[in-house]
């Protein structure tokens, strides 16, 4: 069963959620909640049964699809994709367990459950075509939740959402046609099997464009600025169970196809745009901060303060040592833990008071304490408190920087001064001084069914912040693999020199450890 | 004094001419059937145009054995021409034919498919079609065009609505000038080289070193127009709405279809052997045509308020997107147009069928056309499964993986990128973008919004009105074959590349 074991993860839920048609509306919740549980228990094993000193792919499948076009269909896991495997099925869990009333939620559940096939798809395809489907394919139930069950704006919001990625992703396609068609011209067969593609080494000026082309689909997803205005919308009118799912694993699709993708196939290309990138990278964290700190609607700031974190994520990755990687991968499991459960914490007051302005609260520590104290905890996370699971990864990301430049990551550290002080002004807005209004003062704390979502999250978030080995230690030896392909891949003087060669691999595994 | 014509009845290789004969004589049984007793049942015409139809494919089969057999056949005179073109178009206009003739049963009764002429006329046009794809001879070619095209007008026509005399008569002017533009394309190309052949023209144009390229040029201009029309290219494709609009859902699905692909393989035979002969000029306008007609057909649909529009306009766009095969002219590129054409058919035919299904005989004061967007609102409340159906066909063709569609589009902007046309490539994907937004009109409607007021008392079977056994059935197979088209693209491919190559294309 082990052999089979991605694929049953990726086409378990998409068969329950066709049989789940012939459930009964009252029983599909329990059927959901089952079969998420069953999927979140087959990733665990996933994990037991993944062998930590191995640092390429396990589990691999291989079967035909299209061979005459270089269409196969593998998958595989590696230390970088199964966190994020894992914690897909996690959310995915917590996200059915934690469903308010809906109308039509039988919809909804059936619509989670292929949505989570994509999702996991997505990060266990080693086909380009096949990682495509998936990636496409996810955007299509999403549209569906927003538009459906969203708010006001839901229409505009869930179109805008799928046109915007949509066309990002078709120009990534022609790129990687013309990755498929240099393989073929260098070997003489078509194949879109990223392993075959890791092999072959592009001139500099060919690296740029495709890098650009890929640039454009991750770079939408991402969402990175200037292409981020969708994202507010798809939160501000998506419903709590979708801007959940949308900011703990959709946007990770992005980066994550960076590392898979644009480094190791294009290191020349990573080098040379690395500037450019990093300060993209800093406009968008201390710009959407800045945008953070000016809304009134909390949801908002939870959106906007994604944005930036993802600004984050980015400058780790482009800082194309083990370090920043790392902490990159480390920091998007980290920020998909948070922001997951920053959006379940406002969709808890949005089902209690029907708003999502700051105004309209104050106070709240005094009527619902245990509420507080979980925002103050995961809030605490997001600004990147040490001890959290945000700190690990983001001082990882700004230590692999600073290498590379000190005055950017200085910019970038600022990152974590604005995050306070959006964050910490949304808190006292919300949650300190006198009862205000009065339909906040009865209001009912958290109950089971939230506290059933919210407590993993939290001991999670502490856990990991303190310990985070467990998770960071596979990482870190697949990232070593990605950069000293990287390092032997590269091509120019420059790309040799900023991308260290990771054979003398002691040096930065101690200085990984010393960072935690 | 004239000494008679010896020629042996080998020689003449009848055998070729079998695949179009069957047609013909189902359609001549038919009227003869109807001699004998009138006011017959139309599922007995149905069926027996399906038996035809079968025979007809079998006989394909047949010629593609011999094909992969002994190559490229000539027969009567040599103005048949057996090659992979021919077989394989003409596999696609029998087996789309097949699909289309069954969406006769309705449940509501409608006027013209009482008529046995309409079977007759029918397989006239499919025999037509058939020979206009298995010749190289222009004459012989501008007879099964205009044989296939007479009955068509008529089809359309017998649909009995104002609209659709309307729409008959603007085919029928349109085509007439595009049959002008082709004779006297074809008369000035037989002016310059004595021949009616195309690889005649082909040999003796590129001997003589295109010494009269302007004449060449006035010809080509002339079958370029008459080409564009039949295949609705921008700015040509003013009748297409009109059309579509005008005849039922079913025969504007068969009509973005089948009438297509015979003209893009008379293209193909006529247009490429010029590309290859490095006409920049054609070569040009042919660019021109590709990315005009993509792109300004996307954006006319935008805004159309009519699904049957919407999709007159998409299949514009299609027919551009396929249009770049001819212009890249590579074995790779032709093959793409065969793979793109075959999943075409079945998502265009099964997404047309949807709309033929829920074919209202009244319609309600709220819904202005047959099949305004307003109509599917809140689709998914009622009849989800119809829902679910019709998004998938809409998906396809936005060119969403898995489904149908996308391979074909994946392969042709591969074909492209190999070719050397990158923006091209560009182009063409931009446009899947384009295309995305009036797809998703659609699905919102069905998904997202509520059902209208005036329509609030309606139960789903609103959408299944004109449905039957039959009709469903049509839908289950077009259903099938865009979900699970990944499974048939490999041999698909294979079969198809190595039909367009042993040709020479």
């Amino acid at each position: 069963m082990l052999d089979h074991i991605l694929s049953i993860l990726i086409f378990f839920p998409a068969l329950a959620g066709v049989m789940g048609f012939m459930i009964d509306k009252n029983s599909i919740r329990s059927y959901g909640v089952a079969v998420a549980a069953v999927e979140f228990g087959l990733s665990l094993w996933l994990w037991f049964a993944f062998d930590n000193s191995v640092s390429g792919m396990q589990f691999m499948e291989h079967m035909a699809l299209i061979p005459s076009f270089g269409i196969n269909y593998i998958l595989g896991v590696d230390g970088i994709s199964l966190f994020i495997i894992i914690l897909a099925a996690f959310f995915t869990m917590i996200g059915i367990a934690s469903l308010t009333d809906t109308k039509d939620v039988k919809n909804m559940i059936i619509t989670l459950l292929f949505l989570q096939m994509t999702m996991i798809g997505v990060f266990a395809a080693l086909d380009a075509i096949v990682f495509y489907v998936f990636w496409e394919l996810s955007l299509v139930p999403m549209l569906y939740i927003i538009g459906a069950w969203g708010g006001p704006l839901r229409i505009y919001a869930s179109v805008k959402f799928f046109l915007y990625t949509f066309t990002g992703s078709l120009v990534m396609l022609v790129g990687m046609l013309f990755m498929a068609y240099f393989f073929y011209q260098a070997t003489g067969v078509w194949s879109f099997a990223i392993l075959d593609w890791y092999r072959l080494i592009l001139p500099e000026s060919f690296q740029l464009w495709l890098f650009a082309a890929f640039f454009v689909g991750f770079a939408i997803k991402v969402p990175m600025f200037p292409f981020h205005t969708w994202l507010p919308y798809a939160h501000g009118q998506a419903p709590t169970i979708g801007s959940v799912i949308l900011a703990a694993i959709l946007l990770k699709m992005g980066t994550y196809a960076f590392i898979r993708f644009s480094l190791p196939l294009f290191p020349d290309a990573s080098v040379y745009f690395m500037y450019p990138i990093a300060i993209i990278s800093i406009i968008m964290i201390i710009y959407t901060a800045m945008v953070a700190y000016a809304q009134k609607d909390v949801k908002q700031v939870v959106a906007y303060s994604s944005v930036s974190h993802m600004g984050v994520i980015i400058l780790g990755t482009f800082a194309l040592n083990v370090e920043g990687i790392s902490g990159s991968v480390f920091l998007m499991i980290a920020h998909g833990v948070v922001s997951g459960a920053l959006f379940l914490l406002v969709g808890v007051i949005y089902d209690r008071r029907h708003t999502k302005m700051m105004d309209q609260f104050g106070g709240l520590a005094h009527v619902m304490p245990k509420y507080a104290t979980i925002f103050g905890i995961m809030m605490m996370a997001s600004v990147g408190m040490p001890l959290t699971i945000n700190f690990v990864g983001e001082f990882l990301s700004l230590l692999g920087f600073y290498q590379q430049s000190h005055m950017l990551t200085l910019l970038a550290g600022m990152a974590i001064v604005v995050g306070a002080i959006y964050m910490l002004a949304a808190y006292k807005k919300m949650f300190f001084g006198e009862v205000t209004k009065e339909e906040n003062r009865n209001l009912p704390d958290v109950n089971k069914r939230e506290l059933i979502a919210l407590v993993p999250l939290v001991l999670i978030t502490v856990w990991l912040g303190i310990y985070p080995k467990p998770v960071l230690g596979p990482i870190n030896n697949s990232v070593e693999s990605v950069v000293q392909l990287m390092h032997n891949k590269a091509t120019s003087e420059e790309a040799k020199m900023r991308i260290p060669n990771v054979s003398g691999v002691v040096i930065s595994k101690t200085s990984a450890k010393e960072a935690h | 004094m004239l000494s008679p014509i010896n020629v042996s009845l080998e020689s003449l290789n009848l055998m070729t001419l079998t695949p179009m004969l069957i047609p013909f004589v189902g359609a001549l049984l038919i009227l003869v059937v109807d001699l004998f007793k009138s006011n017959l049942h139309r599922s007995l015409y149905v069926v027996l145009s399906i038996l035809f139809l079968v025979l007809d494919f079998g006989a394909l089969l047949d010629s593609a054995g011999i094909f992969a057999k002994d190559g490229i056949t000539l027969g009567v005179f040599n103005v048949m021409l057996i090659d992979g073109l021919a077989i394989l178009s003409q596999f696609i206009i029998v087996a789309t034919s097949m699909l289309f003739i069954p969406l006769a049963l309705t449940n509501k009764r409608f006027h013209e498919f009482s008529y046995p002429e309409f079977f007759a006329l029918f397989l006239f046009m499919v025999g037509g079609f058939q020979f206009m794809v298995a010749s190289d001879n222009l004459i012989l070619i501008f007879v099964g065009l205009e044989t296939a095209s007479l009955a068509l007008y008529t089809l359309i026509a017998m649909h009995n609505r104002d609209k659709s005399f309307e729409a008959a008569i603007k085919y029928f002017t349109m085509g007439a000038l595009a049959a002008g533009f082709y004779s006297f394309g074809s008369m000035v190309l037989y002016a310059l080289t004595g021949s009616v052949e195309i690889n005649q023209i082909a040999t003796i144009l590129s001997a003589n070193g295109y010494a009269d390229i302007g004449f060449v040029l006035v010809g080509v201009t002339f079958l370029l127009a008459s080409f564009a029309f039949k295949l609705s290219i921008v700015p040509f494709h003013t009748w297409t709405p009109d059309v579509y609009e005008g005849s039922s859902a079913a025969m504007a699905g068969y009509m973005s279809i089948v009438p297509k692909i015979a003209a893009f393989v008379v293209a193909m035979r006529l247009f490429e052997f010029l590309i290859h002969a490095n006409v920049v000029w054609l070569e040009v306008v042919l660019y021109t045509f590709v990315v005009v007609t993509m792109t300004a057909a996307n954006v006319w649909a935008l805004v159309q308020s009519d699904v049957k529009r919407m999709l007159a306009y998409s299949s514009i766009s299609h027919a551009g997107f396929v249009m770049a095969a001819i212009l890249i002219g590579t074995t790779q590129s032709n093959s793409a147009l065969f793979l793109y054409w075959i999943l075409f058919s079945f998502t265009n035919l099964g997404s047309f069928s949807m709309l033929w299904i829920s074919r209202q005989k009244e319609l309600p004061g709220y819904q202005k056309t047959d099949h305004s967007f307003d109509k599917f609102s809140g689709m998914i409340k009622t009849s989800p499964m119809a829902a679910i159906i019709m998004a998938i066909f809409m998906l396809s063709l936005a060119g969403l993986p898995p489904f149908a569609l996308f391979w074909g589009k994946i392969y042709m902007i591969s074909a492209a990128v190999t070719g050397g046309y990158t923006v091209l490539a560009l182009i063409m994907a931009l446009n899947s973008a384009i295309a995305g937004y009036y797809y998703i009109k659609l699905i919102v409607y069905m998904f997202m919004k509520d059902p209208i007021e005036d329509n609030i008392n309606n139960d789903g079977s609103l959408y299944v009105a004109n449905a039957t056994t039959a009709l469903k059935s049509i839908i289950g197979f077009a259903i099938i074959g865009t979900i699970f088209a990944f499974l048939a693209v490999d041999p698909l491919l294979e079969f198809v590349t190595s039909f367009v190559y042993n040709s020479g294309y």
